[in-house]
């Protein structure tokens, strides 16, 4: 029951891209991706947010496919297409119908190969991710928050700690020679995963692949990267205005473990026990009994990212939304409480159960789908592409589980003493400057 | 030695393969004794399943009768906090325990519950949603709570810029109809008696105003059966019948302009009335608005973004409600550039309804509209959703199979028909929510202009 059968070929070809392929005969639509190793924690100093930049101009055109050539091309054979930039990885990924799987390759080894853009698109992405910018964090309510709040309080090496999004200076001081030194520095073909899942058969697929990558260079060496992080050590609190929100929040940070040491699989079932939606202790307690706090959230790298799509320091993140009667320090009092009773009795036997049954629930939910309907098996794709770039082992995501349904009781609670540590986290209150009504 | 010639691969754009056909699952269907319409679909893929049990009744029934909008939305809410048999943590904790979730939630026209679990459990989980359906409690304590919450939530609503234009919009071209009010104000909050509730809940969650769709890994016959003893017990009782309302007449356009001080950009929103997913020219309607602004590679945003980096993510939208529908286009612009924005918003859509347009765009786009749909087939959630679109708007049995041939079907006098007929640019009325300061002056460019204060009415 536990165990999953999702089938599986690799290859790797001689410039070093991997190839990863997941037949699956449901419906005649695949989905594929390409992933590179590189994401917002390793762009360059003085440029940030350029890494999410960097992303969108991959869709301004590479050789033989032009600006808008590449949108049209996936869109006029009945598919869609976007990418992501995360903290280590950035993707590109279309949904369609199998018969355009030939012509999705065909793109993706061009942009891969030779990237062709001038000034003025630059100029024209520029605008476009300063209004992504706006609409996401400095015209909404509780905009970045708390994912662009915690990182400068919590870390003190820049490539963890910076504003990710982009300071709008930055975005301006980039240049077309800093968008083609960082492609020819990260965007090689050594230093990326394709991934091709649905309807394609492995045969066929890694054919194609070849025929289209293959003759791509493997490029430079990738430069040393220092992502270290000293230990935290205190409680360091930053606040931030919240300028339309009504309701006071606040954030906690704590440093979770690297993936896949004993100590992540047992804080994964510790944060689902505490923010695992409305049976989880955070919302529980907070929200629906002791009533608080109004809205609740949290997990690794919350909300931003997931269990599996880092490879770096990183937070376990608890979010609260709370009631304008309780002050902020009355609200960060009742949240240490519920994390004073994990730390002192850990979580009972029965919750633990339930909460891996839970998991696994979710876990097969989220290889099916992770970015809606819109685009099948997003899930499977990303967790595939983490463990083959990240751990060289896509067949991962086969026998993950296993871990996490071997935790025990004893194990959850030394984890919550370990790391859900009073007196080192970092806090971020957001502040709101208009009075609500009453 | 003679060199062997590689072809170059990248020379030309690879050609699509042959199709493989797409073939839509087989759906059991019965309506039980007591009325309640169930669908099903198997889907192997995980060993999961999803659905919904629909009520055809929502927030509109509830404007329109007892006169308390949002009363679907919080009797909905109130309806997972509690039933006869179960508290809300026990609830909640017997929905952890099988590995599963559920949501309850109204729109305009339906009230839902929504679910999904291991195919393991799928007895336990449809227990629950029969009890929710049949015997919540609307315990007191659990009902304050929500109302509070619910406020908590519509005063961050008001700060956000897309929530205020649709409110805007949402009013001015449904005037007095129930479809102009997307939320209910505070006050209306601070009425709601829980016996509105019970009432409610009583009046509209009902085996024959019911519709049950489930897809996911299961046999359908045997899932039939279960759903026969778990649901079959359930009372019938009519449903009250409401009457529509007529809508407002638009005549010329008009810029409604919500003031949103310190706002560092513009919500734009231009709409008028449409049609709804039953009216013949649906799909004509559908692919003018694809061609529009429905897809990427749209001429709004190959316009907007792509080529002027006014906006980050436009798009235009057909929405169907069960009595009425409308067209609008969204667009979140920079403060200097709302008048130009518009500008290009209605040089498209004026275009559209000029000239018909080439071979060549026309047939990408009905690829596009074929194309994306048959990605509904690939997920458990996908289908789901394509199910509940053909029954809840009581389409023909066939439209799944139907629908890639009816799109390639479309010729370029349907998409100019369809953009002159529903694109109604000369009565299309603009909301735009942003700070009057900086904006105001390029709103009166467009039509004469009303003042509004974020504040609810």
């Amino acid at each position: 029951m536990n165990e999953l059968h999702i089938p599986l070929e690799t290859a790797k070809l001689e410039n070093g891209l991997r190839v990863v392929i997941s037949p699956d005969r449901t419906a005649p639509v695949a989905t594929l991706g390409v992933y590179y190793n590189i994401g917002f924690r390793l762009e360059p100093r003085g440029r940030s947010g350029f890494a999410h930049l960097f992303e969108h101009m991959m869709f301004q055109g590479s050789e033989h496919a032009g600006k808008m050539m590449h949108i049209k091309l996936i869109n006029s054979s009945g598919g869609v297409l976007n990418g992501s930039t995360h903290y280590d990885v950035t993707n590109y990924y279309e949904s369609i119908p199998s018969n355009a799987v030939e012509r999705v390759l065909w793109l993706e080894a061009d942009r891969m190969r030779a990237l062709k853009v001038d000034d003025e698109n630059l100029r024209n992405q520029r605008d476009v991710v300063k209004e992504e910018v706006r609409v996401n964090v400095l015209n909404q309510p509780y905009g970045g928050f708390p994912w662009l709040d915690l990182p400068p309080i919590a870390f003190r090496n820049w490539a963890n700690a910076h504003n990710f999004y982009g300071d709008f200076a930055d975005l301006d001081a980039a240049s077309l020679d800093d968008v083609q030194q960082f492609f020819r520095t990260y965007y090689s073909p050594a230093n990326a995963v394709l991934l091709m899942v649905g309807d394609i058969t492995p045969d066929e697929g890694f054919v194609l692949a070849r025929r289209y990558f293959g003759s791509i260079p493997p490029g430079p060496p990738l430069p040393k990267a220092d992502v270290g992080e000293p230990p935290f050590e205190g409680v360091r609190r930053g606040e931030v205005e919240e300028k339309f929100g009504t309701l006071p929040a606040f954030a906690v940070g704590y440093r979770a473990p690297e993936r896949r040491t004993p100590d992540w699989y047992a804080l994964a079932m510790l944060d689902h026990a505490l923010h695992g939606g409305r049976a989880g202790r955070v919302y529980r307690q907070l929200v629906l009994e002791q009533q608080i706090a109004v809205d609740t959230g949290g997990g690794i790298q919350y909300p931003v990212g997931d269990l599996f799509d880092y490879n770096g320091p990183t937070l376990l993140v608890s979010r609260v939304l709370h009631k304008p009667e309780y002050s902020p320090d009355q609200a960060l009092d009742a949240f240490d409480a519920v994390i004073d009773a994990v730390r002192q009795h850990g979580i009972e036997q029965g919750e633990l159960e339930q909460v891996k049954v839970k998991f696994r629930s979710e876990y097969v939910s989220s290889l099916e789908g992770g970015h809606g309907a819109s685009i099948p098996l997003y899930g499977l794709m990303h967790y595939l592409a983490c463990f083959t770039l990240f751990d060289n082992d896509p067949s991962l995501v086969n026998s993950i589980l296993e871990g996490f349904l071997q935790v025990t009781p004893e194990q959850v609670r030394a984890a919550a003493q370990r790391y859900l540590d009073p007196d080192r986290r970092a806090i971020v209150f957001r502040k709101p400057t208009k009075k609500a009504a009453d | 030695m003679a060199t062997v010639q590689m072809p170059d691969p990248f020379a030309q754009v690879p050609s699509l393969g042959p199709e493989r056909p797409v073939v839509w699952p087989a759906r059991t269907r019965r309506k039980l004794a007591n009325g309640l319409e169930v669908v099903l679909v198997e889907s192997h893929t995980i060993p999961k399943f999803t659905g919904e049990l629909y009520f055809r009744s929502g927030n509109a029934v509830a404007a329109a009768t007892a006169k308390s909008p949002g009363l679907a939305e919080i009797t909905a809410t109130v309806v997972r906090t509690g039933t006869e048999k179960r508290s809300s943590r026990q609830i909640e904790e017997d929905l952890r325990r099988i590995g599963a979730d559920v949501g309850t939630s109204a729109g305009a026209d339906t009230s839902a519950i929504g679910f999904n679990g291991l195919a393991e459990f799928s007895g336990d989980l449809l227990k629950l949603v029969a009890e929710l359906a049949q015997q919540a409690s609307f315990p007191a304590d659990e009902f304050e709570r929500e109302r509070r919450q619910m406020i908590e939530g519509l005063r961050i609503a008001r700060t956000t810029p897309s929530f205020l234009a649709s409110e805007r919009m949402r009013r001015v071209l449904f005037g007095a109809h129930p479809y102009a009010i997307i939320a209910p104000t505070e006050t209306q909050v601070k009425e709601y008696r829980l016996g509105q509730l019970v009432e409610y809940y009583c009046a509209y969650y009902t085996p024959g105003n019911a519709l049950l769709i489930a897809v996911g890994d299961f046999a359908a016959p045997q899932m039939m059966e279960q759903i026969e003893r778990i649901f079959g017990s359930w009372k019938p009782a009519t449903v009250p019948v409401v009457p529509d309302t007529t809508l407002p007449e638009l005549h010329g356009r008009r810029v409604h302009l919500v003031d949103l001080p310190e706002s560092v950009q513009t919500q734009v929103v231009v709409a008028n009335h449409a049609i709804t997913r039953k009216h013949p020219d649906w799909l004509r309607l559908a692919l003018a608005n694809s061609i529009y602004g429905g897809a990427f590679n749209s001429r709004l945003i190959m316009n907007i973004r792509e080529q002027k980096g006014y906006t980050y993510s436009p798009r235009s939208g057909v929405h169907a409600l069960r009595q009425h529908g409308y067209f609008s286009v969204n667009a979140a612009v920079r403060n200097d550039v709302v008048a130009a924005s518009l500008t290009e918003i209605f040089y498209e859509i004026d275009r559209l309804r000029s000239l018909a347009v080439g071979e060549d765009e026309l047939s990408d786009a009905r690829t596009y509209m074929s194309g994306v749909f048959s990605l509904g087939l690939a997920t458990q959630d996908g289908l789901a959703s394509q199910l509940s679109t053909v029954y809840l708007n009581e389409l023909p049995d066939n439209e799944l199979e139907t629908y890639r041939q009816r799109v390639r079907a479309l010729s370029a006098a349907d998409v100019l028909t369809a953009a002159r007929a529903y694109f109604d640019s000369p009565n299309a009325q603009i909301t735009i929510v942003g700070d009057r300061g900086q904006i105001g002056d390029q709103a009166g460019l467009f039509g004469e202009v009303t003042e509004y204060s974020a504040e609810p009415e």
